[in-house]
C-alpha cells in the first residue's frame, strides 16, 4: 500500500528547526520574563532608579557584548520559537501549505534577527 | 438492579450507507465495565452489534473504543464513574469498518516500518548465546517496551489525525524501545524512518498519547527522546559528508 | 459482499475545541504570539536606541501607553504559562540519569524555575540601580 523510500526523504533540516525551537523555548522561560517585567512595566512606569536606563547608560550596555548577548536571549532565539510554533500551529489548523509556512516563518524570524543584531553591531561599531 | 443508559455508534454497511445513534439499556453495579455492558447488549439486546474484545484485562489491546470522546478500553473503563450520557464510537482516526471495529491496517503498518525486533547481526552469525543485561540495563527502556499496541494513542493524537502517514506514538515508542535496549545494533537501520517528517517530526507535543495510553509508557516522551536521537545523527551525517 | 472500511473524515479545524486538554495545548502553543508582540516592541527600542536620546524617550513613551502597557502584560503571562509547562516537558525530553538512577523530574523543574529566579536577580542587580 503506502511506499517507503526513507532514503528519499530525511528530513535534514527539521533538527536545525527544532533545536533553534528547543533554545528559544529556554530563553523565552528564562529571559522573557525578566525582560518584560523591566523593560515593559518598570520601565514605562517610572518605577526603576532615574539613571538606571538613561539613553547613555542603556547605549553603553546594549552596543557591547552584554547587549549581543541580551539581543540573542529576548530577541533571536525567542524569535525561531515563536516561528516554529507558528508554523506547526498553522498545520493543526490546516491554513496554508507547511513548505511555505516554512519559507514564511524561519524567513521571518531570520530577517528580524539579521536586523536586531545588525542595530547592535552597527552600534558598537560606531 | 440499577440501569443506565449507552448510546453505541452503529454503522451496519450491509443495511445502510450512514451510521446512526443507537440507546441501550443495561444493568449496572459497582463492577460493570463498559465490556460488561457492550456484552449484555449483544447477548440480550442486540445480537448484530461487533466489538472487539479478548483478555477482558488490559493486556490484549483490543477492546479500544471511544467513550464521551476519550479514546479508552472498554475492560478497563467502569460505568460506576459515568453520572450523564455515555456515548460509545469506535476508535478516532481509523477507517470504521463495522459498528466498533475499525481498520487498523495503516497502524500495523507502522508499526512494521521501524524495524521493531532486536538487530544484531554479529549474533546472528554466531552459535545462540544468551544476551547479558543488567537491571540498569532494562530499567533504560522497560518503561517503552509496555506497550500493548491497543491503538488509543493514535485516536489521541491530533496530529495522526490530521495525517495518517505520521508513524505515531506506539511505533515511534517502540522504536526508540529497540534503540534503548543494550541488546540491539540497528538504529542506524531504524534512523531513516524515524527522521523523516512523517517520523518523529511531525509530533508537537501534545501528549494527548500519554494520558490516553492505559500501561503508562509515556510515548510523547519516548518520541520527542527520539528527536534528540535523531538531531544527533543528523549532526554526524553532517560532519561525515 | 464486503464493503471497504469507511474512512474516517478529516479532522475538522476546530478539533482542539473538543477538550480540555486540547484547549489547553493551543494556548500553550499561542503564548509565542505576544511574544512576537514584545519582540517587536524590544526590535524598536533597539533601533530607538541608536538613533538617540529624543527617540529613546519616545520608545519609552510608547512603551507607557495603556495598549502595549496591556499586550506586554498579557506577554509576562504568557511567558510563565509557557515556562510552567515547558519545564514540565523538559525531563520527559532529556531525563538525566545519575549512575543508577534518574533525576527526578520535579527536581530538575525546580532547578529551571531557579534559573528564572537566578535571572531576575540578574535583572534587578543591573537595572536596579543607577
Amino acid at each position: 500500500m503506502t511506499q517507503h523510500h526513507p532514503e528519499r526523504r530525511q528530513a535534514y533540516d527539521e533538527p536545525l528547526w527544532w533545536a533553534l525551537f528547543s533554545a528559544g523555548g529556554v530563553c523565552f522561560a528564562l529571559f522573557v520574563p525578566s525582560a518584560a517585567l523591566f523593560l515593559a512595566l518598570l520601565l514605562p512606569a517610572g518605577l526603576l532608579p532615574a539613571d538606571a536606563l538613561s539613553h547613555e547608560r542603556a547605549s553603553s550596555l546594549l552596543f557591547g557584548l552584554p547587549g549581543l548577548i541580551f539581543v540573542g536571549a529576548t530577541i533571536c532565539l525567542p524569535l525561531f520559537h515563536a516561528a516554529h510554533r507558528i508554523r506547526h500551529g498553522l498545520f493543526d489548523l490546516t491554513l496554508g501549505s507547511d513548505g511555505t509556512n516554512k519559507w514564511l516563518m524561519y524567513g521571518a524570524a531570520a530577517l528580524l534577527s539579521a536586523l536586531a543584531l545588525g542595530v547592535v553591531l552597527l552600534g558598537m561599531l560606531r | 438492579m440499577t440501569t443506565k443508559q449507552i448510546s453505541i455508534r452503529r454503522y451496519l454497511p450491509e443495511r445502510d450507507d450512514a451510521p446512526f445513534w443507537q440507546p441501550f439499556e443495561v444493568p449496572v453495579d459497582d463492577s460493570t465495565s463498559l465490556l460488561d455492558a457492550l456484552h449484555h447488549v449483544k447477548e440480550s439486546l442486540d445480537g448484530s452489534l461487533s466489538y472487539r474484545w479478548s483478555c477482558r484485562m488490559a493486556i490484549c489491546g483490543s477492546c479500544g473504543v471511544m467513550v464521551n470522546g476519550i479514546p479508552k478500553l472498554g475492560c478497563k473503563t467502569f460505568l460506576r464513574d459515568y453520572d450523564g450520557e455515555i456515548r460509545i464510537e469506535p476508535l478516532a482516526h481509523f477507517p470504521v469498518r463495522r459498528d466498533l471495529v475499525v481498520d487498523m491496517e495503516i497502524f500495523l503498518e507502522h508499526l512494521a516500518a521501524v524495524k521493531p525486533y532486536l538487530i544484531d547481526d554479529a549474533q546472528a552469525q554466531e552459535t545462540a548465546e544468551t544476551y547479558r543485561q543488567t537491571p540498569q540495563q532494562l530499567a533504560r527502556y522497560r518503561q517503552f517496551s509496555n506497550c500493548i499496541n491497543c491503538g488509543l494513542c493514535y485516536s489521541a493524537c491530533p496530529q495522526f489525525g490530521l495525517n495518517p502517514e505520521f508513524l505515531g506514538p506506539a511505533a515511534l515508542t517502540l522504536a526508540h524501545r529497540y534503540n534503548l535496549d543494550s541488546r540491539d545494533r540497528g538504529k542506524a537501520q531504524r534512523m531513516p524512518e524515524l527522521n523523516r517528517h512523517d517520523g518523529v517530526w511531525s509530533c508537537t507535543f501534545v501528549g494527548f498519547c500519554s494520558q490516553v495510553c492505559p500501561k503508562h509508557v509515556d510515548p510523547a516522551a519516548a518520541v520527542n527522546q527520539g528527536k534528540v536521537e535523531a538531531a544527533k545523527h543528523t549532526l554526524i551525517a553532517l560532519f561525515k559528508g | 459482499m464486503h464493503k471497504p472500511p469507511r474512512a474516517h473524515p478529516p479532522l475538522p479545524r476546530n478539533w482542539w475545541l473538543k477538550h480540555r486538554f486540547f484547549i489547553a495545548y493551543m494556548a500553550r502553543e499561542a503564548t509565542v504570539l505576544p511574544l512576537v508582540f514584545f519582540i517587536v516592541c524590544l526590535l524598536a527600542g533597539t533601533l530607538a536606541l541608536s538613533r538617540g536620546p529624543d527617540a529613546w524617550q519616545g520608545w519609552i513613551g510608547f512603551m507607557g501607553s495603556p495598549p502595549v502597557v496591556a499586550l506586554n502584560a498579557l506577554a509576562l503571562v504568557a511567558s510563565l504559562y509557557h515556562a510552567w509547562t515547558f519545564f514540565q516537558l523538559f525531563p520527559r525530553v532529556m531525563p538525566l540519569r545519575l549512575g543508577d538512577r534518574s533525576v527526578p523530574a520535579s527536581l530538575m523543574v525546580a532547578g529551571q524555575w531557579a534559573g528564572v529566579l537566578a535571572v531576575l536577580l540578574l535583572f534587578v542587580w543591573v537595572f536596579g540601580r543607577a
